[in-house]
């Protein structure tokens, strides 16, 4: 091979709180082990975990439980999620959060007695999101980062993960396939374990929320190597993304949750009020209802200016507003436009993918050496991420898999070699920008972005699906025909941004293909073709996974393992059913 | 529509530490940011063009160079509000090394980072129980007013120590230093006063406060410092360290 080499018993993908969090415990498991942490950008600076303004579910107080916690995510995730999956996740979250606060040296808010403050989220039954502020993602973050810059952990930064590479007889893993952005030069990481743990990020939508450098790239590695993903189509839209037209980066970035809670009005472009004409509960309704009913009024062409809706703060008091949304104001004020006391464009934007790789309760992928948690895993939430579950979710399966690993590699982790085939196509792959002729990436972009916000966005039907699919495999072609240039390959933006644009794709067409394969809706996914929720008794999650260039999808029903629909958990809701008090 | 029409020249750092400027015309835009200005010279001027982003909306830190001299976020500034007579100067952030045109290696500032001691330090026995701690406990409120940084480097770029002696910690790391030591939570002390009171420390700090003007979010590393200088003074008296 004539590329630079490096070896690691363990490589993780991903600096968010599933990377962090996995680096940490492989090396508490096992501080002989050679561990490296890979990440796009800077350690602990890009990635989701860092963007989470709300917190993290628990179930610590009295009066809560971890089965209650389990049967809010059952329910919000419409029976779709794997009960083992979400079960394991609320069962280790407060030791997780204990471990945050106590190893890891996060700060919670407290109240007046010294505990931790659980606030209300939207579709929980009890109060149990705890938080820093409305930065508790920074938090997080910061304090792991320190942790994992101050052990012998091996950082790769500005890396770019290119290809999952099998061993020579396809039996297990060999290692990635990495780009180095700044000379770059690829880097073939030999490992014996490796975690993917680069998050989603559906950044494929017009309007959306994650970091600038999300695309889908553990997702896309996945599916190439030939893995199942799950749960696809469900892809969670935040109702008040800002609108600031296409010329500024900050258009799609998410305005709180907490300001439709505190009493904000949408108002259409006509002026007026049009969330109860939706949902009785107006503004105050789920993320899901209230995103398609936005959705629905720019499709009937009530719209304002830049082809939104607006938020109106300002009958809840300026000077209350500036006070209590310090930062949301700051931000609008950004884009010239005054949340405190006028009226600010807002839209529907992508901000979530409940979808991702099959994996066990350890994290194991069917490729055996690989590992995958956080974003890039399916399962956990099915067909809706409660608020709060997503940071849980992170920490808790990183934390899992870092133990897993450990223990795995003492086990059976050997270094096996790579198919060079694998790296070679993946080498020659890479070079398709260099070697085609220049043309308008930023166009074809802009493109994708349209077709999956039209045909493949908030609300589905299978003619829209149809078209889509259709249309991203011409985008894809296309891209394949469209160079950048003779430019250099030195911390070259453009060659990645052509880079991402393919991941994305990859990933929209799975998107694609199990939101025309679910033919109800449910969650996230709604289709105006099938707009019932459907037989929750005879639930299925739809898998997929690629063909060559095609991707293959199927309905595989949901194991009721722990509770089944109509049933509860919760101990005191038992009593009640059963009558049973003695 | 005017304003759609009026150009603006960019002068932008291009190379490594050894390099030069080139200018771009690039359009005013309102309600554009520095960032948003740097994306369109990419994508339709010079997609060789090389800068560091990552969230945004300000919150990962990852953005930040000089504009006019002075270190700033991109993401969050907008171009309206530093742009003097049609032009704007770019340039990677002082005081660490560039990789290439406006991306720095931010390596040294974390390394410091950790020389400062700058992590927490569980107690050697496991801590079953949440620690309690009141909303209004003074010690606490002192850790939280140092706690929001996000390492962007403003301050560590902004500072004529670390530009003069190049084995200071810099405001960043030394305000971090001094969040944990009013951590109720943390044992790292009395090493971490130590970590902080060699030659790199907290001593070198002469109150020019530039820190202070730079920092997005508005913290006062020179307060922190100053609370180190203390606490430092005292350990000293009482034969802590």
């Amino acid at each position: 091979m004539n590329i630079e080499q490096k070896e690691t018993d363990v490589l993780i993908l991903g600096s968010g709180g599933a990377g962090l969090f996995a680096a940490l415990h492989a090396y508490k498991g096992n501080p002989d082990l050679k561990i490296t942490v890979a990440v796009k950008g800077l350690l602990g600076k890009c990635g989701c975990t860092r963007m989470v303004q709300g917190g993290y579910n628990v179930a610590l107080n009295q009066g809560d439980s971890v089965e209650r916690h389990f049967m809010d995510t059952i329910n919000g995730g419409y029976w779709i999620p794997n009960q083992e999956l979400a079960w394991r996740l609320v069962e280790t979250a407060p030791k997780r959060v204990l471990e945050l606060e106590n190893e890891v040296g996060c700060f919670f808010d407290r109240v007046e007695d010294g505990s931790l403050h659980g606030k209300a989220f939207a579709g929980q039954t009890f109060d149990r999101t705890i938080h820093k502020g409305d930065l508790t993602g920074i938090e997080i973050i910061n304090r792991l980062a320190e942790q994992v810059w101050a052990k012998p952990i091996d950082r790769l930064e500005d890396h770019r993960a290119i290809e999952i590479i099998p061993s020579e007889d396809g039996k297990r893993i060999s290692g990635i396939l990495m780009l180095n952005i700044r000379t770059g030069k690829p880097l073939f990481v030999k490992a014996k374990a490796v975690m993917l743990g680069t998050g989603g990020g559906p950044t494929m939508y017009r309007y959306h929320t994650p970091s600038g450098e999300k695309s889908c790239d553990g997702l896309a590695m996945a599916l190439r190597a030939g893995l199942n993903l799950r749960d696809m189509e469900m892809v969670q839209f935040h109702p008040t993304g800002l609108l600031a037209g296409e010329g500024t980066r900050l258009t799609g970035t998410v305005l709180e949750e907490g300001l439709r809670g505190a009493g904000g009005h949408l108002l259409n472009g006509k002026g007026k009020r049009f969330m109860h004409d939706y949902d009785e509960r107006g503004e105050r309704a789920t993320r899901d209802v209230v995103s398609r009913s936005i959705y629905r009024e720019m499709c009937k062409g009530h719209t304002t200016e830049s082809g939104g809706v607006h938020i109106s703060m300002g009958h809840l008091g300026p000077d209350n507003v500036r006070q209590k949304f310090k930062g949301m104001v700051s931000r609008c004020k950004d884009v010239g436009a005054d949340l405190a006391g006028g009226l600010v464009e807002v839209v529907p934007t992508a901000h979530y993918m409940m979808g991702g790789v099959e994996v066990s309760v350890d994290c194991e992928t069917a490729l055996p050496g690989l590992f995958c948690a956080g974003e890039d895993a399916g399962g956990v939430h099915g067909g809706n991420r409660l608020g709060g579950n997503g940071v849980a979710n992170s920490t808790v399966y990183g934390g899992i898999a870092g133990d897993v690993m450990a223990e795995w590699v003492g086990r059976e982790g050997s270094f096996a070699n790579p198919d060079q085939s694998a790296i070679d196509a993946a080498l020659n792959f890479i070079e398709t920008p260099f070697r085609a002729e220049a043309a308008d990436l930023t166009d074809l972009r802009y493109r994708l972005l349209d077709k999956m916000w039209d045909d493949a966005g908030i609300i589905r039907t299978e003619e829209g699906l149809e078209r889509a699919y259709t249309d991203v495999i011409a985008l894809r072609e296309e891209l394949m025909q469209t160079g950048i240039g003779n430019t250099t390959k030195e911390y070259n933006q453009t060659w990645h941004d052509w880079l991402n644009l393919h991941s994305q794709i990859s990933v929209s067409l799975a998107i694609i293909k199990s939101a025309q394969t679910r033919k109800n809706s449910r969650g996230a996914h709604f289709r105006d073709d099938y707009p019932e929720k459907g037989d929750l008794d005879t639930s299925t999650y739809v898998r997929v996974w690629q063909e060559g260039d095609d991707v293959a999808v199927t309905e595989i029903p949901v194991e009721f393992t722990r509770v089944k629909p109509g049933q509860t958990l919760i101990p005191e809701e038992i009593e009640q059913k059963t009558g049973a008090s003695l | 529509m005017e304003n759609n029409q009026k150009k603006i020249t960019v002068s932008v750092w291009r190379g490594g530490e050894d390099g030069n400027f080139e200018n771009f015309q690039v359009p005013f835009v309102e309600d554009q940011t520095i960032l948003d200005l740097l994306t369109h010279v990419q994508r339709t001027i010079d997609n060789s063009l090389s800068y560091r982003f990552a969230c945004r909306v300000g919150m990962c830190g990852s953005c930040a160079m000089r504009v006019n001299g002075k270190p700033r976020w991109t993401c969050r500034t907008l171009v309206s509000t530093v742009v003097q007579n049609d032009e704007l100067k770019l340039e990677p952030l002082s005081n660490l090394p560039v990789v290439k045109d406006l991306v720095v290696d931010m390596e040294p500032f974390f390394e410091k980072w950790q020389e400062a001691k700058g992590r927490f330090e569980p107690s050697d026995s496991p801590v079953t129980e949440f620690v309690p701690i009141k909303p209004d406990d003074k010690q606490r409120q002192k850790a939280d007013e140092a706690i929001e940084c996000i390492n962007c480097g403003c301050c560590y770029a902004a500072c004529d120590v670390v530009e003069s002696n190049p084995a200071y910690l810099g405001p960043a790391a030394l305000n971090r230093a001094w969040s944990l030591i009013n951590d109720a939570k943390d044992f790292a002390n009395p090493e971490r006063l130590k970590a902080v009171s060699g030659d790199g420390g907290c001593q070198n700090c002469h109150t020019n406060s530039q820190c202070v003007a730079r920092c997005p979010l508005q913290l006062n590393p020179t307060r922190s410092i100053a609370g180190l200088k203390k606490a430092v003074s005292l350990a000293t008296l009482k034969g802590e360290i």
